[in-house]
């Protein structure tokens, strides 16, 4: 029972020595450099409970069919045996039965000399992939594995988060200047671009989806469309999707830097922006929530919740509701999030050459996304009589309030009176709004 | 082999929607604006 090959170590593989050490290099980040900690702490502490074997914390079991009909000539696996995907179970006269999924067996069915049926049930398989459920059913028996299922596949918490943060985000200065609307809307180009190069880079369409909404800069949208479209690549998009907003300024200045000139850089914009009444603050959300989901019904889930959130906000009469929302109930869902996105991401995985693509794709998304604000700002600025800063046509990438926050910095190192925050919040909450319009139109085609 | 026309429909149509909606968007936070100046005659 205590023997060294019954424990984790038998499993252990480079593989999850590495996925160790990058989780941990998560937590160092957060914790030394306070780089976004809310969600890197449970994000690398999950990688790490789910790359040490046999804990089962990230286990489904699959009920494993044969595929076509025959006598069992020889068994090549025995129960405990771990498996990669496409491993042979045994060879039968009429062919082989291999395995559609990482894992280990747990239970075999069948022996040497038998005659299997079509659809009998040849053993049952552990595994911790992320299946096609109407392929490969699967049924989670591990804590997280059990809060993924329901809680991501299922879609219930990212939506739930884009209520948290409906409740968490100001409208007012996008409303006091509707054009930081178009910022937003010029900032999903990152969009596009990255689902183009995926689908050059040999993606289908629905991963490229996936991908592309990485530049959207918003986790719960990314998480949301890829659990739809391409759940086995939901740990790195995820994991692309908030290390970039936590990169945010590292990512953003070069862009700036390479498509402004320091006069344009040194725009100055009044600190002051009108004052926005409390029924304009009421009337946008529900306004919105009307016409974008008639427009894009797949919307309805990101965007009904972010409005609802954001009504508790401006409401004045919720405030129970608006201050769970954004205390309780949003650091509640951003634990099991989080926590279950972290161990999404079993080194068997993970570690794919298609992940370091994402991740390049990622970084493109985000960049061109910065990109195409700052140019769209700049166009905007031949016809505006008050010019606006184009460094705040960056913070149209969303990665609410990050990016704002640093075109603020920006600003300030440009022209010391210049305050662009405000200004920059604007686009800033514009681009989370067009990142779930774009998810729901991807998801109105692909799903 | 990649269906070039439908990622052609996919990329412009999806951007020209996000883009589209937040110009309506736009466009009726400035109708909400000067409407409810109207109504309670203060000049936001």
């Amino acid at each position: 029972m205590f023997g060294l090959l019954e424990s984790g170590f038998g499993l252990f593989y480079w593989g999850n020595a590495l996925m160790i050490v990058i989780g941990l290099v998560f937590i160092y980040l957060a914790i030394s450099k306070d780089m976004e900690p809310l969600l890197l702490i449970p994000i690398g502490f999950g990688m790490m409970l789910v790359n040490l074997p046999l804990g089962g914390i990230m286990d489904y079991e699959m009920v494993l069919r044969a595929p076509q009909a025959g006598t069992v000539m020889e068994m090549q696996m025995e129960e405990g045996a771990s498996f990669s995907k496409g491993g042979v179970i045994c060879k039968l006269d009429s062919g082989e039965i291999v395995t559609p999924v990482f894992g280990r067996v747990d239970t075999l069915k069948i022996s040497k000399g038998q005659h299997i049926n079509k659809g009998d049930v040849v053993g049952k398989l552990i595994t911790m992939e992320q299946t096609d459920q109407s392929v490969l059913p699967t049924r989670p028996i591990g804590l997280l594995s059990r809060i993924f299922k329901y809680g991501v596949m299922w879609q219930m918490l990212p939506p739930l988060m884009f209520l948290c943060l409906g409740a968490l985000t100001d409208f007012g200065p996008m409303l006091a200047n509707p054009k930081t609307l178009l910022l937003g809307a010029a900032a999903q180009f990152g969009v596009y671009l990255a689902f183009f190069m995926a689908l050059l880079a040999g993606f289908t369409f629905p991963e490229a989806a996936s991908i592309g909404i990485i530049g959207g800069a918003e986790g719960p949208t990314t998480i949301y469309v890829t659990s739809l479209l391409a759940p086995h690549i939901i740990g790195a998009t995820a994991v692309a999707c908030y290390s970039y907003m936590a990169l945010v300024p590292i990512i953003l200045p070069p862009v700036v830097y390479l498509l402004t000139t320091k006069k344009e850089r040194q725009i100055y914009m009044k600190p002051s922006l009108r004052k926005v009444s409390k029924l304009e603050k009421i009337i946008f959300p529900l306004v919105t929530t009307i016409i974008v989901i008639l427009i894009v019904p797949s919307s309805a889930p990101l965007i009904g919740c972010f409005m609802v959130g954001n009504l508790f906000r401006e409401s004045g009469v919720t405030e129970r509701l608006n201050k769970t929302s954004q205390t309780t109930l949003v650091d509640i869902i951003t634990i099991f999030l989080t926590l279950a996105i972290g161990a999404s991401m079993p080194a068997q995985n993970f570690l794919r050459s298609s992940t370091l693509l994402i991740l390049v794709l990622g970084v493109v998304a985000f960049a061109s996304a910065a990109g195409a604000g700052v140019l769209l700002a700049k166009f905007m600025n031949l016809f505006l009589k008050e010019k606006i800063n184009p460094m705040i046509g960056a913070a149209g990438v969303s990665a609410v309030p990050m990016s704002a926050r640093v075109v603020q910095v920006l600003g300030q190192k440009e022209n010391r009176q210049n305050f662009l925050l405000m200004h920059a919040m604007g686009p800033n909450v514009a681009g989370a709004i067009g990142a779930a319009i774009a998810g729901g139109v991807f998801l109105g085609i692909l799903h | 082999m990649i269906d070039w026309i439908l990622a052609i429909k996919i990329a412009g149509g999806g951007f020209g929607m996000v883009f589209l909606i937040l110009v309506i968007l736009q466009v009726v936070v400035e109708v909400v604006r000067v409407t409810t100046e109207k109504i309670t005659g203060a000049k936001n």
